[in-house]
This record gives structure tokens, C-alpha cells and sequence, in this order.
């Protein structure tokens, strides 16, 4: 009956319900969309990350991560890659040589990354080839050739098929130069990054600062980003097994900005939920307060006809909860739906491309979901309305039923 | 064998600094059976007495027993209990619940004693016959004529089969014809069940139906007379 009461009392004043469940379905609907979209930033910002610079692994000498000089690299590259290669989780392996330099064209001159890689294994990794948007990939044609960002041939002002000079330090630690030309031109979401890295071949490379079938970093991309650790573990097993002085970290462990993205994210998604559930709150105490007044007498006459203090609070707390729980699915499927659309179609972000590109997000935003959120969620409005149902069921317990009866 | 009996009861309302007193020491023995009628002026205490006897609020000294029970001894939750199983209320404005329909409403006390569903059913359909309105039972209050109301709210005062039924103005807001078939069925169901009532009135009407009549002044009982003793 109690039941049947509540129920019943949350129609009474239908206008009154409505507004408690259109916020509430606003506020679910909200939230949903709000963390679907950060989380959506997020993701693309970690694939980003490591389809174009990253990886989910990388290997590199012990020393090369605190001090990235040309002398530590990695001997015998070609049969760890083999090794690597074989293993059936595996999707691409390449070995990099890495220098930092200078490339100087007859218009300016920039410091560099000199990625010296292999044409094949790295478009099997960071999918380079398919980031040519002016140009073309490497091929036999050209001596010398190199890539370069759009965004660095900009700064530079240099078009394609013109010849810029590398300067950088051999193994030895001399000075070195070449010159190269221009074959294409990349761009990733990435702005900063295709300010700095240049590619060129890492055989052509390798012969100018002396490095002989050997290479400064390994990456390899996985089918699966969740094996980054157990991979990672059995690797390095097998580099310390052969004692040879290599260190394998994960996406992870070499990018720690998206450690900081992911944090932040929960922290910022912890807040979010927070205020609107606050103001939830808050809007529910009201409404229910209301309906707590409104039914002053009336309440007062249930407890003068035997209804005691227990049900009487049950009676309010069941009324905000079942009102919630009426809103609940209808929010529920509101963010459900919107997520889908844009997660199948995307939020074009495409007027503010520039400033996304420099953090590495894309202009394009897929905002993504997975199920345990809705299931935080409906528990978080549930406990909620809890929440806010104790301080009318509290006053409607308080009242004394002479004085309501007073009213009568 | 009494149903009521109170003893020099005092009520002063302090809710201003200049204290009020709406009692002052009402002895008061109310038998089993009776048909009484608590009249007399407004502010003479009539419904302070009623919300006594009816435990909803606390002498400010003195003493009340309900079928031999001392309410003094009573807390608020229990005071709750001991109203729910023991008196049965009539209110000027029949105070129904507005979203039950007639039958529910009479029920809802009976669910609140734990009183099974067919016992329910039963006593809820001869409660609604006894009234006369079983032909309404689904409809809801606002449904219902004022009249129709009341005697739902009678026959929802009868359900819990309490000790007596105190009824608050209960004809204040009826017509004459609808005030003469209420008064009607109370002085049956007195009869018949007998059920005690005691009500505090205004109307003469009342007061002429009434067996006993209790006149209040000043927050003490001037008068205490006996007429149209039962045939």
C-alpha cells in the first residue's frame, strides 16, 4: 500500500513530477554526454599518440632514455626484430636510428629529430605512408630522399623536391652533414610533433653516423593495446635472459602525458558528475519539500489515523525515489543514444583544428562509452535521490499531526 | 464500563509570553456505547479536548485512560500504534486520501494493521454497505459528494474496529439533507455495533441527536445532561 501510495502521490501534481524528471533526465543525459566526450578526447589523443609517435612498445638501450646520445643504441637490431616479429600478437615491428640535428634550408634553419627508419617496417607501425599529403612515400627513385611536416616546410618555406642539408653528430661525435631532398610532405594531428621529426632512410643514415645493422629504438604495435604490459614483461624477461642491456617500456611508460590525460580526465569526470548530482540534489530537496508542505495536513491526518513515523519517511523516500527511477531509463537512453550517433558520426571540431593539433587531438571527436559508466551513473542518481529524499521525509516525520489537524 | 475517563485535566498553550488556558481540570467518564456531543463556545476548548482524548496532544497535567490504558505512559510511536488500533477519526473536512478511491481508503488503515486480504475485502464491503455508498467504492474522493466523503471517512474510522469514534465537527461542511442521513447513520451504527462516538459540534442539529451533551466553557464542563436515551 505504501508502495501504491507513493506511487500515486508522484502523480498528483503531474507538472511538478515532470520538472523533477526532466532534470534529472537532463542532468543524467548530461553527465553521459559530458564524459562521453572527454573520454572520447582522451582516447583519440592516446591513439593519436601512438599511431604516429609511440607505438604500444619500445625498446631502447638502458641509457638511451636518460641521456638520447647516438653512441647508446641497440646492436644486431635485425634479429630481435625477427624475434619480435614472430610473436602472433604482434601487428608491426620497426627499428629506428635517432639523431638530433639541424636541417637547413636556403630559407631557415630548424632543429630536428632525425628519425632514420625503414620504409616498410614503419609504415607497418605509425602508417607514415599514409600521412604523405604532398609528395610521395619513399621509394628507389630518389637518392637521398627525405620527409619531411607540413607544418615544418611552412616554417622553413621550402617546397617539395628542394634540397635541404642535415647536421648532426656521428657515433663518434663528430659533426656530420648531408644534404636531401624533399620527396613529401606528412601531417599528423600532431602540429608540434611534424615540426620536429624528419625521415629518412635509416640505411642512409646508419652509413653517416656509423652504425652498422644496429638502431636506437625498436617500436612495435600490437593487435591489442590491453597486452602492452604482459608483452612488455615478457620481453624484457627475455633481453635480460640473454643479457643484453635493453629496456622495454609501454605507451605508457614512454608518453607519461598520458598518464596525466587519463588522470586528469577521471579527476575532471569526478567533478562533473559531482556538481550535477549536487545540483540534483539540491532541486529535488526543493521539489520534494513542496510536496512535503503541500500535503502538511494531510500527512498529519495519515499519522493521526495510525501511520507511524517509519512509513511516513519511507512513504517520501519512496515518492524521490521512484520519481528518479522514472527519469533514470529516459536519461539512460537519451546519453545512450547520443553517444551512439556521435560515436558513429563524430563532433566535427574542424574550426578550432589548429589549436587541437598542437595538444595532438584530432578535429574529429568520437565520443565513447563503456557500459560500467551507466552502471555508475544509475547508481550515483539512485543514492542521490536517497540523499535528497532524507531531508523532506525528515521534515514530514517532524510535523506533529495536532498541528496539522489544526488546519483541518 | 468506561471508554474514556480523564481526571483534572489542565492544557495551557504557551506559544505566546501570556499563557493560555484552554483546560482547566476536566473530569470526564465516557461508557461504552454513548452518543456524545462535546458543544459549547469557540475557544472553550472543545477540540483541545478532543485532540486529547484522541491522543494526538498531551495534557499539561492531569490524567487520561483510553480502554484502561494510561496515555501518559505512551511515547509518540506508540501513541501512534494505540490511535491506529483504538480510535477512530471523523474530520470536519473528511481529510480522505485524494488519490485512493473510497474502498482504499477505508482499507488503509486495516493494511496498516496487518489485516489479511480476504478479512480486508470482507470488512471493507460491509463497512461501504453499512455507509451506503458500495456502489462507489472505486470512485476516488473527489469523485464523492461531501456527504458521499464523510460516510467514507465513517466507515474508514469504523475499519480498524476501534474503541470509539471521535468525529471533529463532522457535519460543518454537509448540507441539511446530507447532515441528517450522516447523523442517521452514526446513531445506527451506535445501535447497532454499539460503537461509541463522541463529537464536538456547532449544530443544533447535532446537539438534538445527540444522547449526552457535554457543554464546555472556558476550558471546563459547565453542564453534562442526558436526553433522547436510546429506545
Amino acid at each position: 500500500m505504501i508502495l501504491k501510495l507513493a506511487w500515486r502521490n508522484i502523480w498528483r501534481v503531474k507538472s511538478r513530477s515532470f520538472v523533477v524528471i526532466g532534470a534529472v533526465t537532463i542532468g543524467i543525459w548530461a553527465v553521459l554526454f559530458l564524459v562521453g566526450y572527454m573520454l572520447g578526447t582522451v582516447n583519440t589523443l592516446i591513439k593519436n599518440s601512438i599511431e604516429n609517435q609511440v607505438s604500444h612498445l619500445q625498446v631502447h638501450h638502458n641509457d638511451f632514455k636518460k641521456d638520447r646520445e647516438v653512441k647508446f643504441f641497440m646492436d644486431d637490431v635485425s634479429s630481435s626484430l625477427e624475434q619480435i616479429r614472430t610473436d602472433g600478437t604482434v601487428k608491426g615491428a620497426t627499428s629506428r636510428t635517432l639523431v638530433n640535428g639541424m636541417i637547413t634550408a636556403p630559407k631557415g634553419v630548424r632543429g630536428v629529430q632525425i628519425k632514420g627508419i625503414d620504409p616498410g617496417g614503419e609504415a607497418s607501425v605509425t602508417s607514415l605512408d599514409d600521412k604523405i599529403v604532398e609528395g610521395s612515400y619513399f621509394d628507389e627513385k630518389t637518392k637521398n630522399p627525405i620527409i619531411i611536416g607540413q607544418e615544418l616546410a611552412e616554417k622553413l618555406n621550402i617546397a617539395l623536391r628542394k634540397k635541404v642539408v642535415l647536421t648532426f653528430q656521428d657515433v663518434e661525435g663528430e659533426m656530420t652533414y648531408a644534404a636531401f631532398r624533399i620527396i613529401g610532405f606528412y601531417k599528423t594531428h600532431n602540429s608540434t610533433l611534424d615540426e620536429l621529426f624528419v625521415y629518412i632512410p635509416q640505411s642512409k643514415l646508419n652509413d653517416l653516423i656509423g652504425l652498422e645493422g644496429s638502431a636506437h629504438e625498436i617500436a612495435i604495435l600490437l593487435d591489442d593495446l590491453e597486452k602492452a604490459d604482459a608483452k612488455r614483461d615478457q620481453w624484457q624477461g627475455a633481453f635480460d635472459e640473454a643479457a643484453q642491456p635493453y629496456l622495454v617500456e609501454t605507451y605508457r611508460e614512454i608518453a607519461p602525458d598520458i598518464n596525466l590525460y587519463d588522470s586528469q580526465m577521471s579527476i575532471s569526470i569526478t567533478i562533473i558528475m559531482s556538481i550535477i548530482m549536487l545540483a540534483l540534489i539540491f532541486g529535488i530537496i526543493n521539489t520534494m519539500l513542496m510536496a512535503v508542505m503541500d500535503r502538511y495536513r494531510e500527512l498529519g491526518m495519515l499519522m493521526s489515523i495510525g501511520m507511524n513515523k517509519i512509513r511516513v519517511f519511507s512513504m517520501i523516500m519512496l515518492e524521490t525515489i521512484m520519481l528518479s527511477l522514472v527519469a533514470l531509463p529516459i536519461g539512460l537512453f537519451a546519453g545512450w543514444a547520443t553517444i551512439a550517433y556521435t560515436g558513429m558520426y563524430g563532433i566535427d571540431l574542424s574550426n578550432y583544428a589548429d589549436g587541437l593539433n598542437q595538444f595532438g587531438m584530432s578535429e574529429i571527436i568520437y565520443p565513447s562509452l563503456t557500459g560500467d559508466i551507466y552502471l555508475q551513473l544509475a547508481v550515483m542518481v539512485v543514492t542521490t535521490a536517497i540523499l535528497a529524499a532524507i531531508y523532506p521525509a525528515y521534515k514530514a516525520i517532524k510535523l506533529k499531526p495536532v498541528e496539522a489537524i489544526r488546519k483541518l | 464500563m468506561s471508554v474514556i475517563k480523564t481526571k483534572d485535566i489542565t492544557k495551557i498553550y504557551q506559544e505566546t509570553t501570556i499563557p493560555v488556558n484552554a483546560l482547566n481540570g476536566v473530569d470526564l467518564e465516557i461508557k461504552k456505547g454513548e452518543f456524545t456531543a462535546i458543544v459549547g463556545p469557540s475557544g472553550s476548548g472543545k477540540t483541545t479536548l478532543l485532540n486529547i482524548i484522541g491522543g494526538l496532544d498531551r495534557p499539561t497535567s492531569g490524567y487520561i485512560e483510553i480502554g484502561g490504558k494510561d496515555l501518559s505512559q505512551l511515547n509518540d510511536n506508540q501513541l501512534i500504534d494505540f490511535r491506529k488500533d483504538n480510535i477512530g477519526f471523523v474530520f470536519q473536512a473528511y481529510n480522505l486520501i485524494p488519490v485512493l478511491t473510497a474502498k482504499e481508503n477505508v482499507e488503509f488503515v486495516m493494511l496498516l494493521q496487518g489485516v489479511s486480504t480476504q478479512e480486508r475485502d470482507d470488512r471493507v464491503l460491509e463497512l461501504l454497505k453499512a455507509v451506503g455508498i458500495e456502489e462507489k467504492a472505486n470512485n476516488r474522493p473527489m469523485e464523492l459528494s461531501g456527504g458521499q466523503q464523510q460516510r467514507v471517512a465513517v466507515a474508514r474510522a469504523l475499519a480498524p474496529k476501534p474503541t470509539f469514534i471521535l468525529a471533529d465537527e463532522p457535519t460543518a461542511n454537509l448540507d441539511s439533507k446530507s447532515t441528517e442521513d450522516l447523523l442517521d447513520l452514526m446513531l445506527r451504527l451506535n445501535k447497532e455495533e454499539d460503537m461509541t462516538f463522541v463529537f464536538s459540534t456547532h449544530d443544533q442539529r447535532v446537539i438534538n441527536k445527540a444522547r449526552r451533551v457535554i457543554t464546555l466553557v472556558d476550558g471546563k464542563i459547565s453542564t453534562d445532561e442526558y436526553q433522547n436515551q436510546p429506545a
